[in-house]
């Protein structure tokens, strides 16, 4: 890479800002945008790769692990597609949501920090960092990936959607406190 | 961690009662090597032979779940896959079955026969540049199989009898990582990677290399013979995670 081309990735920003509620995820994520300010600053939202959207056309139930390797393919798309490019161009994205929230998913149903970190390890390492409440809604109307952990796998095992979402937001917060 | 989830050490320990002193247990048989080294004949040809002795059998192929397969094959068709994309959809095709066809059926005291297992995944992820420990640590919790049959041949024969009656497929042929423009070509330069990396999963893990050149009744006689010797092996306690995390996560009854 010339040297040019390294002061620009030096430039480019990724703010990661994640929870377990993809609405009020996708709200602070339109917020930050405005608030940075910056010229072709952009989202990189969940499921830019349509591979959940995809999983809704069929039946069955899917593990943890399952999700998380599914959560992480995306992710690696839009690391890819999105948030690759827009560092590479000195660009500040916002990815909503992004690592933090997979990581806190895995822990909340006890799979282990070193294999959640060796899944996810590809995912650019992000300039800074936010958590989002969750509000009521996800509670009881949840959407994006928790909608898609209590189909596929909360329900089917008999666990509690809304004390899974009470465990994820709780690890969530756990490294914001750091 | 949830409360509702059990007690892993408590899954650990209802997995090794279940497992302990079994006279008939069952057995878990990957046959892997690269394409068009005969291992879906000989499959075939042994599933026939170990339900005629009266075994109960189960077949697991690679890349063949309802919830993943779908999501693959329509990457695959856009060749839209990066490497990365690549090896997280196959790992999660492979846990969806592991889940749903090879762990209940175990439990079972089944025999499942797999149509290539995660060293095929191995094989062809580090073939395409990725790392070998990140890869094999995706796979975890890992069961081992009680056999591996690798069916060794050249990458020549791999290629004639691929190339035989039809054109290798983008990914089949590694076209996303060979920059080469004739399929069969690079084909050719693909299988060779990965004929490597099998040879050393061969070693490392001490696969029963069967040699798929020879005629296919001499194998299928080989393959009766080493089952009958490796049928009687102890069930490996390395298994154990695996079990207690799938009854931990799906609250079997």
């Amino acid at each position: 890479m010339d040297r040019a081309a390294q002061t620009r990735v030096k430039r480019g920003r990724l703010v990661a800002i994640d929870g377990v509620d993809l609405q009020a995820v996708r709200a602070a994520a339109r917020e930050a945008v405005r608030s940075i300010g910056a010229p072709h600053c952009g989202v990189s939202h969940w499921d830019a790769s349509g591979v959940f959207h995809e999983l809704d056309l069929v039946d069955g139930a899917a593990s943890p692990r399952t999700l998380l390797l599914l959560y992480a393919a995306d992710l690696a798309f839009r690391a890819r597609w999105e948030i690759a490019p827009a560092l590479a161009e000195g660009r500040t994205i916002v990815a909503a949501p992004y690592v933090a929230t997979a990581t806190a998913f895995g822990r909340a149903v006890g799979l282990d920090r070193s294999w959640l970190a060796n899944l996810l390890q590809f995912a650019p390492r992000q300039t800074e960092a936010h958590v989002v409440d969750a509000g009521r809604e996800a509670l009881t109307r949840p959407v994006g990936f928790l909608r898609v952990a209590s189909a596929r796998w909360a329900a089917p095992a008999g666990i509690d959607r809304a004390a899974l979402t009470q465990e994820m937001a709780r690890h969530l917060r756990r490294p914001a406190r750091r | 961690m949830l409360d509702q989830i059990p007690d892993v050490a408590a899954c650990r320990a209802r997995v090794r009662r279940h497992f302990k002193g079994r006279t008939r247990r069952g057995l878990l048989i990957a046959f892997e090597g690269p394409d068009g080294s005969g291992k879906t004949t000989q499959r075939k040809l042994f599933k026939t032979w170990l339900v005629a002795e009266g075994y109960d059998v189960v077949t697991t192929k690679w890349n063949s779940s309802d919830l993943i397969k779908p999501i693959i094959k329509g990457r695959k068709a856009a060749r839209a896959l990066s490497p990365q994309e690549f090896s997280l959809l196959h790992v999660a095709d492979f846990r969806c079955r592991m889940d749903a066809e090879v762990l209940p059926a175990l439990w079972d005291d089944k025999i499942v026969i797999a149509d290539r297992f995660l060293f095929t995944g191995l094989a062809r992820d580090v073939a395409r540049g990725l790392d070998f420990d990140h890869v094999l640590k995706l796979y975890q919790p890992l069961v081992w199989p009680d056999m591996v049959f690798y069916f060794s041949v050249t990458p020549a024969t791999s290629r004639m009898r691929v190339a035989a009656d039809r054109v290798p497929n983008f990914y089949e042929a590694g076209q996303d990582v060979t920059d080469v423009e004739d399929a069969v070509e690079s084909y050719h330069r693909f299988i060779t990677r990965i004929i490597r990396e099998y040879d050393s999963l061969a070693d490392i893990f001490n696969f029963t290399t069967v040699n798929a050149e020879e005629g296919i009744a001499e194998q299928h006689r080989r393959i009766r013979d080493l089952f009958r010797e490796g049928a009687r092996r102890p069930w490996s306690p390395w298994n154990v995670e695996a079990f207690a995390e799938w009854i931990a996560l799906h609250k079997r009854g």
